[in-house]
């Protein structure tokens, strides 16, 4: 009895395991209709879409869906190109795409900060892009050999939990951090793409020398190590920490789930600091590709006016093209930050940056 | 047991088939030694560097201490759970292997903004004037996370062996006046023995090739150094993988030789498994389970629970809406439920053979594909997923055949987890009384009748515990889930992952939840009803 009961049992489930095969395989084309978010790119009051133009364009992306898919699905509504994603982390996508070589399906690379760029271009992995499209931004946020172009920006700012300080009591300055009354006070995230970036700057700027030793001053200051930006701004609204070296838009994005019991702002420091520096997310072509043409209309489609108007009133970025403002929530972009940095010098730094980082012991802190 | 060896010898095609897959399982390590020696690099020299010997030192005794304390913790729940007569056994049963479900990069998030100063726990008990001091970081960070996140890997094969155990020996110690602890540490645990093992090493492994709970935790250990260094210096992150694989080998050779594996393939199996009254001790068994429980389950489901439901509040008034629209959720929880059922039966399958192999026909063939199938388990998951690709690429008609498919993603997964349900597969294969195959051959029955009529159904509590293993471990994979999968393919790992990173924690919330909600279901099912009619 009990083994016919199971042998039924085990039939039933094959048969479900078959029908789940079968119903799991589907595809997805470009859509039909648009909304949601994407309705706000494009167009307002249209709810149809293109036609299919027969132009695929396969995206490997290290800017997260909920950021930037909307973007994405206006693109394609738009133009009526067939758009595939595969998401991830920038830097694993980079590993991903050279392991791939010449046969990855990546079209487009967009990466959310520099680093993982510099390495593909090290790899000789990225192709040109057309002028027309570089010169959609001004020259300092696109690279000279014409491999990437930047589409929106960070601002580096210090998070700060609101219980212990006012910006009064705050400095103008990352380097008044040493300071005796910043003793075991600020977190640093000494693995973080955008913060190793941030001291590949910081190193051109001054010189390995000052940066080096600012970062040795900071350790021995009792500077705290945290694996990333997020983990930062969410301890510092705790209070676990009191302040913390951070890229701007992530304490926007815990306020408006955690509201008050989130008790962290953000502080900018002075505009010619180094510590309020920008650092641009970018947009990269593979050498590869065989879809150029609809390639360079998607990184002219994310450098037009309504698309850097989401960046920044939806996902409180900073705009790189089409004469958009900042959203006036955002600390003050000063011509002084940008244009200040040769962002293709960080390819080679980056390598340098890490292991300085690692040397000063940060990670052990 | 010797005789085993004389009468049967192996078939031809099961041994050619456990050849294939140990092949298989040999993709990742092949391919670490391949770009270790295209990208010139020197584990050797490496090795002797401080720079290599202290997360080394780190990371074997956090993975070892893990190790022990979960040995301890999911022995105990199993036998509270499966073998007295402890208050709430059945809703027990159901929640106690869903820990395994949190990928540890939220678990371990939510875990700290529950339990750290500042936190949820830490407002409430400042409302009533305590003050929480503990701070969840570095060794003990880690050690307790991971101990939390990965008894399951002890419950749940043990539980299921401690149910099917027959009474008779236990009773007989009874009668003979032995306490129920003597009777515990003399009877019952030399059975349990090599299971326990088994899942103990999963948890070593486990712990060394985990890179969410360290990275949170900020505890240095080795594979914190080759996340470090992944993309700015490849060949040292090559090399300290490689390392990995080699100190994982060493372990799972280690615990080979030192564990006495002891096959009951001679057992008599009468008498049901026996239950035992718990008496003063319920009190404090019931504290167990519930202390477990609510760090394990309860500490993360707070914080995000608190997130999902900030989320869904701020929708219904009227602020920003959330990112991720129902459509989604409900595609990503359809793909996460059909993926990892279609992996957890597929991995049992694959390892069914090698572990025939090993358990009736004792063949070094099978020892050494049941060695590479585990100490495959010490491999990060993006290094499985990089090495996938790369011998994907580098094969024409596997190029034709598989990229972009979901079958490559299964194939992945099964790489990655098949050590999961390889011990408790090899366990219930050696379960099986060798007298009542002697006796179907008698009787006329051939080997596949046989299969089907003693061996499955005997079988059927492990088979469907290393499913369940496999299953509850897919449900949250994400490096491998991001690289290898069709374009376009989502799960709840991946959109939680999404969500996260940029600190959409309500939407994180919301998936996590979910996520959690979906092994609930899937425990019950598998675990619990088929567990309960055998």
């Amino acid at each position: 009895m009990r083994v016919q009961f199971n042998a039924m049992r085990l039939r039933i489930l094959f048969l479900t395991l078959i029908t789940i095969l079968i119903l799991a395989s589907c595809g997805n084309g470009n859509p039909q209709t648009i909304d949601g978010r994407a309705a706000e790119i494009y167009p307002p009051g249209i709810e149809k879409c293109a036609g299919s133009n027969g132009s695929t364009v396969t995206i490997y992306s290290g800017r997260t869906e909920n950021l930037i898919n909307p973007v994405l699905e206006a693109f394609a509504c738009e133009t009526g190109t067939n758009v595939q994603v595969r998401w991830g982390a920038s830097t694993d996508l980079a590993l991903l795409i050279n392991e791939e070589g010449e046969k990855t399906l990546a079209d487009v690379f967009l990466s959310r900060s520099p680093g993982p760029v510099g390495y593909l271009e090290s790899k000789d992995l990225l192709g040109e892009i057309s002028s027309e499209t570089l010169d959609l931004v001004e020259s300092q946020n696109r690279s000279a050999a014409g491999r990437w172009v930047g589409f929106s920006g960070r601002k580096r700012v210090m998070v700060y939990n609101t219980d212990e300080y006012s910006p009064k009591d705050l400095p103008e300055s990352v380097f008044d951090l040493t300071a005796e009354e910043f003793r075991n006070k600020v977190a640093l995230p000494g693995t973080n793409g955008s913060f190793i970036d941030w001291f590949t700057v910081f190193m051109d700027v001054h010189g390995k020398d000052v940066a080096t030793q600012w970062l040795d001053d900071m350790v021995t200051n009792g500077a705290t190590y945290y694996p990333n930006n997020r983990s930062i701004v969410e301890a510092a609204g705790r209070g676990e920490i009191s302040m913390g070296l951070v890229n701007h838009y992530y304490n926007y994005q815990i306020k408006a789930s955690e509201g008050n019991a989130h008790k962290a702002e953000n502080y900018d420091f002075d505009n010619k600091d180094i510590g309020s520096l920008l650092v641009i997310t970018a947009a990269t072509i593979l050498q590869s590709s065989e879809n150029i043409e609809a390639s360079e209309n998607l990184l002219q489609y994310l450098l037009t006016g309504p698309v850097q108007q989401y960046f920044t009133d939806r996902t409180f970025e900073y705009p790189l093209a089409a004469g958009i403002q900042p959203n006036a929530a955002l600390p003050e972009l000063t011509a002084l930050e940008i244009g200040s940095v040769d962002f293709d010098k960080l390819g080679g730094g980056f390598e340098e940056a890490s292991r300085i980082i690692e040397a000063s012991g940060i990670l052990n802190k | 047991m010797s005789q085993i060896e004389i009468k049967r010898s192996t078939p031809v095609t099961l041994r050619l088939i456990v050849y294939a897959f140990a092949f298989l399982f040999s993709f990742p390590g092949l391919y670490l030694v391949w770009r270790n020696f295209t990208e010139e690099s020197d584990p050797i020299g490496l090795i002797s560097t401080q720079r290599v010997l202290a997360p080394l030192w780190r990371t074997v005794s956090l993975a070892f201490t893990v190790s022990m304390t979960t040995a301890v913790i999911g022995t105990a729940l199993a036998w509270l759970t499966s073998r007295t007569d402890l208050f709430g056994n059945r809703l027990w049963r159901i929640l106690l292997p869903i820990p395994l479900v949190f990928p540890t990069f939220i678990g371990a998030a939510a875990f700290i903004r529950t339990m750290n100063p500042g936190g949820l726990i830490n407002r409430m008990l400042g409302g009533i004037g305590i003050d929480t001091i503990v701070e969840m970081r570095g060794f003990f960070g880690a050690w307790l996370v991971l101990t939390l996140f990965c008894y399951p890997y002890v419950y749940l094969p043990v539980a299921a062996r401690l149910r099917q155990l027959p009474g008779s020996l236990e009773e007989n110690a009874r009668v003979l006046g032995q306490s129920s602890f003597q009777t515990f540490r003399r009877i019952v645990l030399p059975q349990i023995g090599s299971i326990l093992a088994a899942g103990s090493l999963l948890v070593f492994l486990y712990t060394i090739s985990d890179f969410g709970a360290v990275q949170l935790m900020r505890y240095d250990t080795l594979t914190r150094s080759i996340y470090t260094n992944r993309l700015i210096n490849q060949s040292t992150a090559l090399a300290l993988s490689l390392l990995l694989l080699l100190l994982a080998a060493v372990i799972v050779l280690s615990e080979r030789f030192f564990s006495k594996v002891t096959f009951t393939s001679e057992e008599t199996l009468t008498g049901k498994p026996v239950r035992y009254t718990l008496g003063k001790w319920r009190i404090p068994g019931l504290a167990t389970v519930l202390l477990v429980l609510l760090l394990s389950i309860g500490a993360p489901m707070l914080a995000l629970g608190d997130w999902a439901a900030d989320g869904i509040s701020r929708t219904t008034r009227g602020g920003s809406p959330l990112t991720v629209d129902r459509g989604q959720v409900i595609e990503s929880t359809w793909n996460t439920l059909s993926i990892s059922v279609i992996s957890g039966f597929v991995a049992v399958l694959a390892v069914l053979p090698i572990a025939f192999l090993v358990a009736r026909y004792r063949s070094r063939t099978g020892s050494i594909a049941h060695a590479v199938v585990i100490a495959t388990f010490a491999v990060p998951g993006l290094l499985i997923a990089l090495s996938m690709r790369f011998w994907v690429l580098r094969t024409d008609w596997a190029f034709e055949l598989l990229d972009n498919t979901k079958t490559l993603l299964v194939f992945s997964y099964i790489v990655r987890f098949g050590s999961l349900a390889m011990g408790v597969v090899l366990v219930a294969v050696a379960a099986v009384p060798k007298r009542l195959h002697d006796v179907g051959q008698t009787l006329g029955a051939k080997r596949p009748s046989r299969f089907f009529r003693i061996d499955i159904p005997l079988m059927a509590p492990g088979l469907a515990a290393a499913a369940g293993l496999v299953i509850l471990s897919t449900m949250k994979e994400l490096p491998i889930t991001l690289l290898i999968s069709p374009l376009g393919f989502s799960t709840l790992a991946t959109r939680i992952f999404s969500s996260f990173e940029d600190a959409f924690v309500a939407e994180a919330g919301i998936m996590a939840v979910i996520l959690v909600l979906l092994s609930f279901a899937l425990t019950w099912f598998l675990v619990i009803r088929r567990a309960d009619h055998l």
